[in-house]
């Protein structure tokens, strides 16, 4: 191989009628008196052959645009009725036609097409009966990492914020000598609000990197391929799995991944459909409920919550498809299945600690901003004592009939569900501030600092243990965990058995994993696709909540379920 | 043996070349920007576990599309299967 003169600039040649008519716009831009700007001229004039809308587009607001884009437009009507082609088809074979030459010069391939490790992965994950199994398995188990692996970090997150921490803010707080609302804004408002988010973010940290490991392997683009079929059905893309995925994290983040969808309309139905995709948020809401109500099958509710939610997204696609999102020709489907790659540790790493850092950044925004309304409005009028009385109390009960045919239609629920807007896993929040938050806390040995931090390193050990443990039980034919769990009921739970019954708490559960988008997820799709489709999804989804839930609780009753 | 035929309508294993390639103008011009042009050769790799889409191998990379696009394609198949 020679070295190549660098001096020299390279210049592909697309035939003498084509340089013709480049030649011909490259002498119109001197004529005209065109300043090209920070454009080169023969890629300015070639770009306006080829149509380029990007291009004509800023052309267009340049001084003299239109005169050039009129020239060109007259060469590329010339060049097409001569050569038969368009032309930015004629410049891609031109292209083409010279790394084809190129290659050919420099590069020898074996001559027996080897099969290489990602073909026999392949010819595995995209089999005829095994593409499917695999892929379910591999969601399925990923699924259950999340969700089983994460709760016990959940658990002890949850037990440094309620204890420690609170403790912490108290006895500053007590040294200040604040007065008892300060005390009570910082404490049940503040610490209490932050640390239902902070909550989430051990689940969050494992989502997002299972995540990653399937994007950077290249696994994702199989799931694609093999569910595209699939997802037809429903209107959408191969591509709009990926979102949905994403949407069983967080729909904020998995309408932003909508935009590797290239067709618009493709986009559009997937954001509004990734809603339906049991967000994270909606986690706590279930688990508080399912162990309340129904024990040890917590778990399948909560199973059916997710189905459930899949079930709704694949109905409003097809009726969606039919009515005002009907496919256009955009929506074609042409996908590379790059070669498998082991994934970079630091790329995972990075992937998972940014997505988490934005769910945590709103969580400190938004859900900072409304626990501090929602204290305020349960505080006032000034020196009110009974919430119900309060400004908080006052609208949820004036709300709270639209609730009753659904099986819940006292003025806490509905409360509950208004505060459920700004972001799901309030809902849960925001009923323990309403249960619990009035009642003395129970008085616990005071602890030093210096035990509270060795507590704090053994909860972690302890719940590293118990997640390994988890971990291995995932395995068939290994049980480390006992059948039984350690379902001790927790103060909230023996509030919410006064207020639901099983069938009243299932058409609860249905509500919310259906109704409104929160706030963030309708800011993104605004942003994405404007107010009307914002409002569109709100409305649609907030619907058929309502019918669903009115289903399940009057279906229940009459089954004689209630 | 010469006779034009769609992409869409070959099967695992064989190798043509393309010949001709239609659609709608957005189409076109995403196949040009994946490699598929007049000329180039295309190996039929494996149909999806639904049987739609196909993966192709076309200029070393691996490429799946739908039936509904690849029919947009016309190919002439190399003589006998391929030999890969």
């Amino acid at each position: 191989m020679t070295a190549t003169p660098s001096h020299e600039i390279f210049r592909l040649d697309y035939g003498s009628k084509f340089e013709r008519e480049i030649a011909r716009i490259m002498a119109a831009f001197e004529e005209i008196k065109f300043d090209t700007g920070r454009y080169p001229k023969r890629w300015l004039a070639i770009k306006l052959l080829e149509g380029d809308a990007d291009i004509l587009a800023r052309v267009q607001s340049m001084p003299n645009g239109e005169q050039i884009i009129g020239a060109a437009q007259r060469s590329m009507e010339h060049l097409k009725s001569m050569l038969g082609d368009d032309v930015d088809m004629l410049t891609a074979d031109h292209r083409y036609g010279f790394i084809n030459g190129v290659v050919r010069q420099t590069l020898q391939r074996p001559l027996v097409d080897r099969l290489t490790l990602t073909d026999q992965i392949d010819n595995i994950v995209t089999h005829k009966w095994l593409g499917l199994p695999i892929f379910f398995a591999v969601m399925y188990i990923i699924f259950r990492l999340v969700i089983d692996v994460s709760s016990p970090f959940l658990d002890w997150t949850d037990s440094i914020v309620t204890g420690p921490i609170s403790n912490w803010f108290s006895a500053l707080l007590d040294l200040l000598l604040a007065p008892s609302w300060i005390h009570s804004l910082i404490v049940d408002g503040i610490v209490a609000g932050v640390g239902g988010v902070l909550v989430f973010v051990p689940g969050l940290l494992i989502l997002y990197f299972f995540l990653a490991l399937l994007e950077d392997s290249g696994y994702m683009s199989r799931a694609a391929f093999v569910m595209d079929r699939f997802m037809r059905i429903v209107g959408l893309h191969g591509k709009s799995f990926i979102p949905m995925i994403l949407g069983f994290g967080c729909a904020v983040p998995a309408i932003y991944a909508t935009r590797t969808i290239a067709s618009h309309r493709d986009r559009l139905l997937t954001a509004l459909l990734v809603p339906l995709m049991s967000c994270s948020a909606r986690l706590p809401v279930y688990v508080v409920f399912g162990l309340a109500f129904f024990g040890s099958r917590a778990g399948t509710v909560i199973w059916a919550m997710y189905a459930l939610g899949i079930l709704v997204a694949m109905l409003a696609g097809m009726v969606f498809t039919r009515t005002i999102l009907k496919p256009d020709v955009t929506s074609a489907f042409v996908l590379e299945l790059p070669p498998y790659r082991q994934p970079a540790l630091k790329s995972v790493l990075i992937h998972m600690w940014e997505n988490t850092r934005e769910f945590v950044r709103k969580a400190g925004t938004v859900i900072l901003a409304s626990s501090i309304i929602m204290w305020i409005l349960l505080n006032l009028p000034w020196g009110v004592t009974d919430q119900q009385n309060s400004y908080f109390g006052k609208f949820s009960s004036s709300i709270s009939p639209i609730f009753a045919p659904l099986g819940f239609d006292n003025w806490e629920t509905g409360g509950a569900l208004v505060t459920g807007f700004m972001a799901k896993e309030i809902v849960v929040s925001t009923m323990s501030q309403i249960y619990l938050g009035g009642e003395e806390a129970e008085i616990t040995e005071p602890t030093t600092i210096a035990e509270d931090l060795v507590g704090i390193g053994q909860g972690f050990v302890e719940a590293a243990v118990q997640s390994g443990k988890i971990l291995l039980d995932i395995l068939p034919g290994v049980h480390l965990v006992g059948e039984a769990r350690d379902s001790e009921d927790t103060a909230l739970s023996l509030a919410l058995r006064d207020h639901f019954t099983p069938l009243s708490a299932a058409a609860l559960l249905v509500f919310v994993l259906l109704y409104v988008p929160c706030v963030a997820t309708l800011g993104a799709i605004k942003q994405e696709f404007g107010t009307s489709w914002a409002v569109t999804s709100a409305v649609y989804q907030t619907v058929v909540a309502w019918i669903a839930a009115l289903i399940v609780y009057q279906g229940g009753r009459l089954l004689g379920l209630g | 043996m010469t006779e034009p035929t769609q992409l869409h309508l070959l099967r695992p294993g064989q190798k043509a070349t393309i010949t001709r390639i239609g659609g709608a103008t957005a189409l076109r011009r995403r196949f040009a920007e994946m490699g598929i042009v007049k000329g180039e050769t295309i190996l039929i790799e494996r149909h999806a576990p639904l049987g739609d889409p196909v993966e192709y191998f076309i200029k070393g990379y691996h490429l799946a599309l739908r039936k509904e696009e690849a029919a947009q394609i016309e190919v002439l198949l190399h003589g006998g299967d391929s030999h890969a």
